[in-house]
């Protein structure tokens, strides 16, 4: 029928490659050139600070999205597993000598990492194997219980937190008095996080955890061990969650019980809803609106009038996920899908209904 | 009966494959299985039938490991299975199927006849595709061909019509290489074509695949069936050849009774 017919070898790359060139594809790595290159020409406090704090933002809302989109699981508990990485790097670097509080065990900094991702994962897994039996509004309901116990946990034990938070979290080296260095470094991560979770969403591992969003019943009785599976992908988001954990302790250079209690945990949902929970590019597009929101709402004209304090920002938040809510599910990369498709309609219409499949199939022969 | 003694002695050579012993299942309290035993053999082709509430399904979740019997004693291939949750049960080469249709709705057709394997090989945890899912794929391929949806293998589940997703249903069940396939009402929704290819592809199966049948078409149930057997509110009350259950007046009383006295009643 087609030339390539004789070279199926040929064929199939090039099925590959325009696999890979989706629409999709090509906007999201076209933001990421966009945010490698923003150091170039972007102001330094939009840098460092919205755009660091969107990547952060980002990875951890990302782990919701994934366990939401793949796993059928709204975890509020990933804002807690983030602290959790937090807590346990500032205990560990904080030298012996210095003015803060927390254990204060002087490590070295990329060892204290390496020990805050492994206490994150193995809290995650403890958490999600309690977790894995329950789905649905029960799910919600355990990791809303972890994120309220882990806040009085942390404020109680006092040694651990420091009475109060744990101050002068010093970055290794590398990001110390570079916080451009930093922001790169969480553009490279948010790649590799989102990345991977695609990637995992096609393997049999991320195939079977679909099966389960859709029909747990059938899967156990196919043979699956349905909790067990549950609780590794909580574990895997829980040590993503982990790592942005890890940047958010070294950009904020403190950390307190307050900065995971309930609010910060919903602020957390709230960028995943925002961004839509059933699209990962939502997580980042989510908290990019939230800290822009946070940060920028105040110098608008009007606005700035009444004077955005934090309780009126959570106003304009609430109405904000309100309105999504109502207009759009699927957050506002529903939105842009469905505008993406409405233009699609508009070519065809402005081709001429007839004409248009007739072209386009047309134009696909290779 | 002459038949069960000939089933018996046939049960002797070719071995018992499933064996319920007094299984009672009580919801509260409402009794939906009082105290049911059942043989069945390998190579077996037996048809469930009775009213609705009669407890079929319910006998169905008992042998799957879906329900755990209130008491009784459920036994597969020889192995104790009572206690034992549903997920063990395709290790013992058990396949069912759903009265209602339970796919991945999210899922294309290909990935979930790919998945129904996967369970059973415990390579549903490998992050790496191997050899072994190249094998997988092509089985599912396969299967779609024999249950009529090779040209909606790429077609997400969801959107499949009803006919298709019972298809799939079915499908689902078969790829996974069973030695013992249960299904439920597989004909329900299907269309006067689709229930003969049905037929059809269950009489196609190999002879060694045992086959236990929930139908309410008793046209379909008694054309694919050897061994049929009759429930009514939670006990067997008949049990036998297809066609000495067509003419057995206590089944027409109950099950077909409604419809027999239209007949009657309408000259």
């Amino acid at each position: 029928m087609s030339p390539t017919g004789a070279a199926p070898g040929r064929a199939q790359s090039r099925r590959t490659l325009r696999r890979l060139l989706s629409a999709r594809n090509v906007v999201v790595a076209a933001a990421t050139a966009l945010a490698l290159l923003l150091p170039l020409f972007g102001s330094n406090f939009f840098v460092e600070f919205v755009m660091t704090r969107t990547m952060i933002l980002g990875i951890a809302a990302a782990t919701i999205v994934f366990l939401a989109a793949y796993g059928g699981m709204v975890s509020l508990a990933q804002y807690l597993l983030a602290g959790v990485a937090g807590f346990m790097v500032g205990n560990a670097v904080v030298a012996q000598d210095a003015w803060s509080k927390g254990l204060k065990l002087g490590w070295n900094p990329w060892v204290a990492v390496l020990f805050a991702l492994a206490v994150t994962t193995a809290v995650a897994f403890v958490l999600g194997a309690l977790a894995s039996r329950t789905t649905g509004i029960y799910f919600l309901m355990i990791t809303l219980t972890y994120a309220v116990i882990g806040y009085y946990v942390f404020g109680s034990i006092t040694p651990l937190s420091g009475f109060g938070g744990i101050t002068g979290i010093d970055p290794p080296g590398l990001f110390e008095d570079h916080p451009q260095r930093m922001y790169l470094a969480l553009v490279v991560l948010s790649v590799l996080v989102y990345v991977a979770f695609r990637v995992l969403a096609v393997t049999p591992f991320g195939l079977a955890l679909q099966g389960i969003r859709d029909d747990p019943v059938r899967m156990a009785s196919l043979g699956f061990n349905v909790s067990l599976h549950r609780t590794l992908a909580f574990t895997l988001a829980g040590f993503t969650a982990g790592l942005a954990g890890v940047f958010n302790v070294w950009w904020n250079g403190q950390i307190d019980p307050t900065s995971i209690s309930i609010g910060p945990t919903l602020d957390l949902l709230i960028v995943a809803v925002i961004g839509g929970t059933l699209s990962l590019e939502g997580a980042w597009l989510g908290a990019f609106v939230f800290v822009a929101a946070n940060n920028y709402l105040r110098n608008l004209p009007l606005v700035d009038h009444i004077g955005i304090t934090e309780a009126r920002f959570n106003t304009i938040v609430g109405v904000l996920v309100l309105l999504i809510m109502i207009l759009s599910p699927d957050g506002l990369a529903g939105i842009i899908d469905r505008i993406r498709l409405g233009l699609r309609r508009l070519v065809h219409l402005s081709r001429g209904s007839g004409a248009g499949p007739a072209e386009a199939a047309a134009g696909s022969k290779p | 009966m002459n038949t069960d003694a000939a089933a018996a002695a046939s049960a002797d050579r070719r071995g018992s494959l499933l064996n319920l012993e007094a299984v009672v299942v009580a919801f509260g309290g409402l009794q939906a299985l009082g105290g049911v035993d059942l043989q069945v053999w390998k190579g077996d082709r037996l048809a469930l039938l009775g009213p609705n509430g009669a407890g079929k399904t319910t006998l169905f979740n008992v042998i799957a490991g879906d329900v755990k019997p209130t008491s009784g004693r459920v036994t597969i291939k020889g192995i104790d299975c009572t206690e034992l949750p549903a997920r063990f049960r395709p290790r013992l080469g058990v396949a069912r199927t759903y009265q209602k249709t339970r796919l991945f709705r999210g899922l294309t057709v290909e990935d979930n006849l790919y998945l129904a394997q996967t369970g059973r090989s415990g390579r549903h945890l490998a992050l790496l595709r191997s050899g072994v899912d190249a094998e997988f794929r092509e089985r599912a391929r396969a299967m779609a061909e024999t249950v009529w949806l090779a040209d909606v293998i790429g077609v997400t589940a969801g959107d499949l019509s009803h006919g298709q997703q019972r298809q799939l249903e079915i499908g689902m069940a078969l790829v996974t290489g069973p030695e013992f396939v249960m299904l439920d009402e597989p004909a329900s929704g299907l269309s006067r074509g689709e229930r003969e290819r049905l037929v059809q592809l269950l009489l196609s199966l190999d002879p060694d695949i045992t086959l236990l049948l929930i139908e309410h078409d008793m046209d379909v149930a008694l054309r694919a069936a050897q061994r049929v057997m009759v429930m009514n509110e939670g006990e067997t009350v008949a049990s036998g050849t297809p066609d000495e259950i067509r003419v057995d007046p206590l089944v027409h009383a109950i099950y077909l009774g409604s419809e027999a006295g239209l007949r009657g009643a309408d000259p």
